[in-house]
């Protein structure tokens, strides 16, 4: 398996991880992020066939809850809600403020 | 009595015997910490005003005559990925750097409830991404035993704190190694829990799967009490377990401890080890062997895919926890301007997130792109259930896990941040209990007890069993 990864698949990885990179960022990522998947191909070498796939950490299965309102937890989470607005840089009526989107 | 002298239980009898109360000790430590981190940088933060309150209520509950708790006034250092209300929470991060937290971590709710005093907030590899703690953004923690070498990392600034004495205890987290590592390079002693044991509610996300909190303590008997303290059910983690943890963990039977049987997997004793660790660890071997207790060879034949397996699972779970970060949600970042939302983001993240941050994420969104998925990241979720399925084999046939914690001596600054992968090397002998979730103890002169799911019973039982015996021989 030949690194499969080159300048234009690392600026579009960049684009969509939300990070832009200098000149001499992308180049010292593009040789350290090969020699990294490089050394990854040893996992070629194992048989997974008919093997699971761990997929967390636990073997914890997943449990559903009525939909009720716990009153006491409301009340921490109104408060907790109240102090995260407040630290937003800027608010309109309990929303956070960005700068336009379009 | 002298601040070196200090562990959780000798505190604890130091305050029922009235030789000092809580608020002196805290005041002693601050004088310490002010003279003393300078060499060491370990912490990033200090709340005195809340610390002596703290210490004061402490004092307050003792002279009304209220039960004095294990942890009543204990004064501990807490990684900075560990939210506490009001105190800055900066995951050693630009991105953080203005950030005050809102609430308390479950676990730092758990210790404030049995009176727990909390020094400071201590300095870390950004986001928990780092074996020496040189990925902070607000400067390198040294070593306490000497400055020239690194702590460890990623908890780099707790394990530091607590062997040079500027708290009598600290919490980490550890998601490949972050707490045992550093503990082991600054001769510590370090508990990774099972993964679901302890809550990660208020733990800043590095990689959901692997993260664990745990205690960086003086001696086994104090990793027990504040492991005792921080670990139960918590509804705000959905992964954390019902598992009730009872006085097994510090009520040592010697007679059953002698009947254990202790597995040496072949592959942690490898030649990639440094020869010197490698005679220490079986210097351990040998003195438990004298008191009786059994070993056996096993295999973990699959132990050498660990670090492949790691470095694609953690940076794709991170790539996806990362994203929450855009500079505006938890606090916004100086001097950016930008024309709309994407910009924003793009500059936020592209300022705020250091190199190696940016190189997991780049790791991890690439192992997570269609067309790149089945050929890393569903095959490193197989060679995971490998792995764990190797553990699960070996203990039907041994209690416990000995290996060495790391496979080199602690290393000097700027010696592995050139070459990445060397540095991800680091983490080769720790790794495989996170990816198994099992439970992990790190302890001097540098070995590892791996234990069954639920079994810190039994890896601090055998723990303190050698410390008492090395330190009464």
């Amino acid at each position: 398996m030949a690194a499969p990864i080159n300048k234009n698949t690392l600026k579009q990885l960049a684009e969509l991880a939300r990070l832009k990179l200098t000149t001499k960022e992308s180049d010292e990522q593009l040789k350290d992020l090969k020699k990294i998947l490089k050394y990854f191909e040893e996992l070629q070498e194992v048989d997974t066939e008919g093997v699971e796939p761990m997929n967390g950490g636990t073997l914890l299965k997943n449990i559903f809850r009525d939909d009720s309102i716990n009153l006491e937890q409301k009340a921490q989470s109104v408060d907790d809600t109240g102090r995260i607005i407040e630290s937003f840089p800027e608010t309109d009526k309990g929303c956070l403020k960005v700068p336009k989107i379009l | 009595m002298h601040l070196h002298d200090l562990t959780i239980k000798k505190f604890n009898q130091g305050l029922v015997n009235k030789e000092f109360t809580a608020l002196e000790m805290v005041q002693q430590l601050y004088k310490f910490i002010e003279k003393e981190d300078k060499k060491i940088n370990s912490y990033l933060s200090l709340d005195k005003e809340a610390a002596y309150l703290q210490a004061e209520a402490a004092d307050l509950a003792i002279a009304k005559g209220k039960g004095v708790g294990p942890l009543t006034g204990v004064p501990l250092a807490i990684k900075d990925n560990i939210l506490i209300a009001d105190q800055p929470a900066t995951a050693a991060s630009k991105m953080l750097e203005n950030y005050t937290a809102t609430y308390d971590a479950t676990v730092i709710r758990k210790l404030r409830n049995e009176g727990a005093v909390f020094l400071g907030k201590t300095n870390m590899d950004e986001f928990a991404m780092g074996s020496s703690t040189e990925n902070s953004a607000f400067g390198n923690t040294k070593n306490p035993h000497d400055p020239k070498l690194v702590p460890g990392g990623s908890s780099g600034g707790s394990a530091a704190a607590v062997a040079a004495h500027l708290a009598v205890a600290s919490l980490g987290s550890d998601t490949g190694g972050s707490i045992r590592q550093p503990a082991d390079f600054c001769q510590v002693v370090a508990l990774k829990p099972t993964y679901g044991a302890v809550s990660r509610y208020g733990l800043i996300a590095m990689a959901s799967s692997l993260d664990q909190i745990g205690p960086i303590t003086k001696n086994v008997e104090d990793a027990a009490t504040l492991f005792q303290a921080i670990s139960g059910h918590d509804e705000k983690d959905a992964t954390s377990s019902e598992v009730i943890y009872g006085d097994e963990l510090s009520n040592h039977k010697i007679e059953k401890l002698k009947k254990m049987v202790i597995g040496l997997p072949k592959e942690y004793f490898d030649k990639g080890v440094d020869k010197e660790i490698i005679k220490k660890v079986k210097k351990v071997v040998k003195d438990l062997e004298s008191l009786g207790i059994k070993f056996k060879e096993i295999s973990l034949p699959h132990t050498k895919y660990a670090i492949s397996c790691y470095y694609i699972i953690m940076p794709a779970e991170v790539s996806a926890n990362l994203a929450r970060f855009d500079g505006i949600r938890y606090s916004p970042l100086e001097g950016v301007k930008a024309k709309n939302l994407a910009d924003l983001y793009l500059k936020n993240r592209s300022k705020g997130f250091g190199k190696e941050v940016k190189r997991r994420i780049m790791l991890g969104t690439f192992v997570l792109s269609s067309g790149y998925y089945d050929a890393y990241y569903a095959k490193a979720q197989k060679v995971r259930s490998l792995i764990k399925q190797d553990f699960d084999q070996a203990f039907k046939d041994v209690d416990v896990i000995l290996t060495p914690v790391s496979p080199t001596k602690p290393f000097k600054f700027k010696e592995k941040t050139k070459d990445p992968l060397s540095m991800y090397m680091t983490d080769v002998l720790t790794v495989p209990a996170n990816l198994a979730g099992l439970p992990a103890l790190s302890m001097p002169p540098g070995f590892q007890l791996i234990g069954q799911h639920w079994r810190e019973a039994d890896i601090l039982n055998i723990g303190h069993y050698y410390e008492h015996v090395q330190n009464s021989g």
